[in-house]
């Protein structure tokens, strides 16, 4: 039986696509039969971050309503034969999913594949409920930023009480931080909250920092998930990430400044 | 004839009765507050045992359907004023001496209470305290019924934590902390590290902006002396 995992944050923009896309690319690679769903209906992103935003025939809505088979919305991606994409409706909105619809989407793809990772959208409404409702763990997405630890904070309150698990009774919702666009510069000047300041309010175990990068901006427009540029420290730390979800031991990078010349010669 | 059973059973019994005192009978402006406070504590409000107190003579009728319409179940009114509407209407009229307010005053001796069975005003916590050992996360509303509420863990700012009796908070209070819910004025807050938005006991509150000035980041204690709202740090 598959792992359901879900990306979620409450704010938007924070980098939920981001990761959910590098994520389950990160599992296919390492190979894990991965697949990667999403759930925001109506502003759709995934397919785009994906790359396969010209295959896309049919999608979650279609399944839901029995339009077409799974198999028939699954996208495969070209890079890795394990990873498959399904797609939300851009031109149908949230109320086009229901309950019982994801329940079953979600056990067809839970019999086929090891991990599904469920990419929500933003807010606490029904998109983003359902996308963690069926959830067994939690990838909170988020910002070293006041607003966007908030938001984190609401969506672990809802993690534990409003899932299934929670409301069986059947073991917590295994919660993971993700920081994302971490800039070691400006927590160093005090504009932003540090590592430590967020672990300190969100008291979840620390799965991974991704530093601020342009590689994120590029990497979108080409769609290629970020994980896959092994020259930009946001590839590499989303690597780190999957392999500490997968149980091994990484020590942090891209925490501190990047030191420049000056410093390296003078120490400091 | 005689039975050998009693037709009825008389027990005592303690009841959480809150007292609601008339301060303006304007109706409209009643029922504006009744629907404020009914939004904010839904739960509370719910089938709350009320005796209604008035200074002034007011429309009994219509005060009684005004909080009935919003859950309450008032019981009956204090001896004064309303008396003889209330026994018009079958209601209880309740002396003024039951229940008193039970913080003393410097002046007065402590009265021993000599009727134990009948419902004190105050209520005090006749539920065991209500543990909670996970985070209460923002967004979250937790409320002790007829006790105490122990949160061995943190309040995140945005989350909301309610008793009829003490709080205690083993760790940051950073949320809004509402004692006294029922109108207990013994009722306390403490919290190892006080960031709290919101600090009210028996409804008299504080705001974030006015405690900046108390013991910020530390040890805290939160009381009513007097009816005033004082927040102390807290050391052993």
């Amino acid at each position: 039986m598959a792992k359901i995992v879900v990306v979620t944050s409450g704010k938007g923009g924070v980098g939920k696509t981001t990761t959910a896309a590098s994520f389950a690319t990160g599992l296919a690679a390492r190979g894990h039969k991965t697949a990667v769903v999403d759930f925001d209906v109506g502003l759709r992103n995934l397919d785009l971050i994906m790359g396969v935003e010209r295959r896309v025939v049919f999608d979650f809505v279609n399944v839901i309503h029995g339009e077409a088979t799974l198999k028939q919305a699954l996208i495969k991606d070209k890079q890795f034969e394990n990873l498959s994409i399904l797609a939300a409706s851009q031109t149908r909105d949230k109320d086009a999913l229901t309950a019982a619809g994801v329940e079953r989407v979600l056990d067809e793809l839970a019999a086929e594949f090891e991990y599904v990772v469920c990419d929500s959208p933003a807010g606490i409404e029904r998109g983003a409920h359902l996308a963690m409702y069926f959830a067994d763990e939690a990838l909170v997405v988020t910002n070293p930023e006041v607003s966007s630890v908030r938001d984190s904070d609401r969506v672990l309150g809802l993690l534990a009480s409003k899932t299934r698990r929670a409301e069986r009774g059947d073991g917590k919702v295994r919660e993971h931080l993700v920081l994302t666009r971490y800039n070691p510069a400006r927590v160093a000047k005090g504009e932003m909250l540090s590592v430590d300041d967020v672990k300190e309010i969100l008291a979840i175990p620390l799965l991974g920092v991704i530093p601020e990068s342009q590689a994120v901006l590029t990497c979108s427009n080409a769609g290629v998930p970020v994980i896959r540029e092994e020259n930009a420290d946001a590839g590499l730390a989303y690597q780190d990430l999957v392999a500490r979800f997968l149980g091994e031991e990484r020590p942090h990078r891209f925490l501190d400044q990047k030191k420049g010349l000056f410093s390296k010669l003078f120490g400091g | 004839m005689t039975r050998s059973r009693n037709a009825l059973e008389f027990k005592g019994r303690w009841l959480s009765i809150t007292r609601v005192r008339v301060l303006d009978a304007d109706l409209d402006a009643i029922r504006a507050q009744l629907a404020a406070f009914a939004r904010q504590m839904p739960a509370a409000v719910k089938g709350m045992a009320t005796v209604i107190d008035s200074e002034v003579d007011c429309e009994l009728a219509a005060l009684l359907g005004e909080l009935r319409a919003v859950g309450m179940q008032p019981l009956g009114v204090s001896e004064g004023p309303l008396a003889e509407r209330a026994r018009a209407l079958g209601l209880a009229v309740l002396s003024r001496e039951a229940g008193k307010a039970t913080a003393p005053s410097a002046d007065t001796p402590v009265p021993a209470d000599p009727r134990p069975a009948r419902a004190a005003a105050q209520p005090s916590p006749a539920a065991a305290a209500r543990i909670v050992e996970t985070p209460v996360r923002s967004g979250q509303q937790i409320y002790a019924q007829a006790g105490d509420l122990i949160v061995l863990n943190t309040v995140s700012p945005g989350a909301e934590v309610i008793a009829d009796g003490c709080i205690h908070v083993y760790g940051k209070l950073a949320g809004r902390a509402i004692a006294g819910a029922r109108g207990d004025e013994r009722a306390r807050i403490f919290c190892r590290k006080l960031e709290a938005e919101l600090i009210a006991i028996a409804g008299i509150y504080a705001v974030a902006e006015q405690i900046k000035d108390g013991p910020r980041g530390a040890p805290a204690q939160a009381y009513l002396e007097h009816g005033r709202l004082k927040i102390e740090p807290h050391k052993v």
